[in-house]
């Protein structure tokens, strides 16, 4: 760990016209952490990766990158690598050539060029496609030969805008493990923009979830999954969503379809919330809300029940070895831990 | 014969016709500066004759020799490109890629320049260049060609430019290059292709030129076009030599064309991005 790539976010706005992309986003990323910038399209979270590249300038705030303000400065005086959704890589010149770019622009002696970029390129296994074209590379070694041409300078930041989303799915996942093994050896931080919950869960140390320009939660993925801060957190983190439930809460219990279940929230007076629900939360025993088995997705080793519950449709998944038969009459229910209750109007947490 | 073969062979033979009647001026040209100047005069036309380089032997190293027109022709049409392109490839690269108030309009009035007729402006022209004293000079010449050629070269750059996509560039700036260096560096190693076409196109249009260079020039500077037209005069027309001539004039453009081709490579830019931009 090298201590560098400190970065702060204070109170930075950017406006398109008269439209707010970011309306004042603020957070703070530790050195050597993995950090992941999560939301739907058009949350700010590109925005807020390229405001801090320097590609984009914020209308008002300051970006800190290791205490020194740099909302002003060039990107390239940043200190910043990136890989871009598309690669961006240079298509007249060989792998090696893109390679050595970055150094040759920081002015890098040729003959300590030539062993980085070897370096480089064995980190990501493709050194023996170093004399090919970037057109002549499948989508996977593209991928990898920007990555490549990010981590050869060392740089204190490593940003990465969904550097996965053009990989099928098997590849996909296989580069997340390695992504994350090279992170952590290279010990650099790194900022990941994405719009896959699955991927920032398993990559991030800690993430933050962007609604409309705004962050609505930081923290580490366990956190975020387990008490979100917001209605739209909670149906944007985990698949299949979890299940938001208008209620009455009453002593304690929120009344669903006619039937208590019980909450840790004893304190609270009388009133109308959202429950919410993770799917795998939910388990059918003998007692609970009675409900009807509308569907059964099997997942093989496991399954996601669609229930209707008195008109509320509930998903629920559970283990492989449990699973109703459709049509037929289930009762459900789940922990008071497990149940999360958020006001119908600020749509925040209670 | 089936309809099919039938069908080719129509097209083969109209096909035929048009290579014919294109090819036949350059190779009656080509003949005709290779004949004595009995031989050309000959009626009917003498298809077998026995060649002769006296023609060319004249134009070039003979009393009236077209060698002085010829390097004018040079010096205007590699003069007109070199700066053209000085210019314009920044230029193109800026309508491609900069916001600035009145890009629409900048775009526009550049393809306005090119649907002006030139008999309209060849007498401003001519006014204004006397008027500082530019008739019969390099710089005179080069200057009005440029009015044409370099709105010209913008305009066809500009749309090479615009398919390089933004993150190509951004990209580079992240890797630690200045704007020029980009530029230099990453853009237009990919606009080759467009850099060559536009290159021969801004030297054809400047070697060919004739009714400005007719105009504008004089007795120190007066290219090739112009020159040839000395063959022609009320009492006889020097049809060999002015064959030489216009092979001779043929032959750079040629040269050029070819040498270009290498270099007009499409799709170069293929596979280097794959889904595209945001924007």
């Amino acid at each position: 760990m090298n201590g560098r790539g400190h970065v702060r976010f204070e109170q930075i706005v950017k406006m398109h016209g008269n439209f707010k992309a970011l309306k004042g986003v603020d957070f703070d990323i530790r050195p050597a952490e993995f950090f992941a910038l999560l939301g739907p399209s058009g949350s700010g979270k590109s925005t807020t990766l390229r405001i801090l590249a320097g590609l984009d300038a914020p209308t008002s705030g300051r970006v800190m990158i290791d205490g020194k303000d740099v909302t002003s400065a060039d990107a390239r005086d940043r200190d910043v690598a990136m890989v871009f959704q598309s690669y961006a890589l240079y298509p007249h010149m060989t792998v090696f050539e893109n390679i050595a770019f970055p150094l040759e622009m920081a002015k890098m002696a040729k003959a300590d060029i030539a062993p980085a970029v070897q370096d480089a390129a064995r980190k990501v296994k493709i050194e023996h496609l170093l004399e090919r074209k970037p057109g002549q590379l499948s989508g996977g070694q593209q991928q990898r030969c920007a990555l490549a041409r990010a981590i050869v300078r060392r740089a204190s930041l490593f940003l990465l805008d969904e550097p996965l989303s053009n990989l099928d799915a098997k590849l996909r996942l296989e580069t997340r493990a390695e992504l994350k093994k090279l992170q952590r050896s290279l010990g650099v931080t790194a900022v990941y923009v994405t719009h896959d919950q699955e991927e920032a869960m398993t990559l991030a140390d800690r993430m933050a979830v962007f609604m409309a320009g705004e962050i609505e939660q930081i923290g580490t993925p366990a956190e975020v999954f387990t008490r979100p801060n917001s209605l739209d957190v909670a149906a944007f983190i985990g698949s299949p969503p979890m299940n938001l439930i208008p209620a009455r809460l009453a002593g304690g219990n929120v009344i669903i379809a006619g039937q208590p279940l019980a909450t840790t929230r004893a304190d609270l007076s009388d009133r109308n919330v959202t429950v919410g629900i993770r799917p795998s939360a939910l388990r059918i025993g003998p007692t609970g809300l009675p409900a009807k088995v509308d569907l059964v997705e099997d997942l093989g080793d496991s399954a996601v029940l669609d229930l209707d519950c008195a008109g509320t449709r509930v998903r629920a998944r559970i283990n492989h070895d449990d699973i109703p038969p459709e049509n037929s009459s289930v009762f459900v229910t789940a922990r008071p831990q497990d149940i999360h209750l958020f006001d119908p109007d600020t749509r925040k947490r209670i | 014969m089936t309809a099919k073969r039938l069908r080719i062979a129509a097209v083969i033979a109209i096909s035929l016709i048009f290579i014919l009647a294109w090819m036949f001026p350059i190779l009656w040209s080509f003949l005709n500066s290779l004949k004595t100047d009995k031989d050309v005069l000959a009626y009917p036309p003498k298809v077998l004759f026995t060649p002769t380089l006296e023609a060319y032997r004249d134009v070039l190293f003979g009393s009236a020799s077209i060698l002085p027109n010829l390097v004018s022709s040079f010096i205007i049409s590699i003069g007109t490109t070199v700066i053209t392109m000085l210019l314009a490839v920044p230029a193109a690269y800026a309508l491609a890629r900069l916001r600035f108030p009145g890009k629409r309009f900048a775009g526009f009035y550049v393809l306005a320049t090119q649907m002006l007729p030139p008999v309209g402006i060849i007498i401003p022209y001519f006014l204004v260049l006397r008027g500082i004293g530019w008739i019969d000079t390099y710089q005179g010449i080069i200057l009005i060609y440029l009015s044409f050629s370099l709105p010209f070269a913008i305009w066809l750059l500009v749309s090479y430019f615009e398919d390089i996509p933004f993150e190509m560039e951004e990209a580079a700036y992240l890797d630690g290059a200045s704007r020029l260096r980009t530029l230099w560096r990453i853009i237009i190693p990919q606009v080759r292709g467009g850099i060559s076409v536009t290159v021969v196109f801004v030297f054809l249009n400047a070697w060919n030129e004739f009714l400005f260079a007719v105009v504008l020039s004089g007795n120190t500077v007066r290219p090739v076009t112009v020159a040839m037209y000395n063959f022609i005069s009320v009492e006889q027309t020097l049809w060999t030599k002015l064959a030489a001539v216009s092979v001779l004039a043929m032959l750079p453009v040629i040269l050029l064309g070819i040498f270009a081709q290498k270099h007009i490579v499409k799709g170069l830019t293929v596979g280097a991005v794959k889904g595209g931009g945001r924007r």
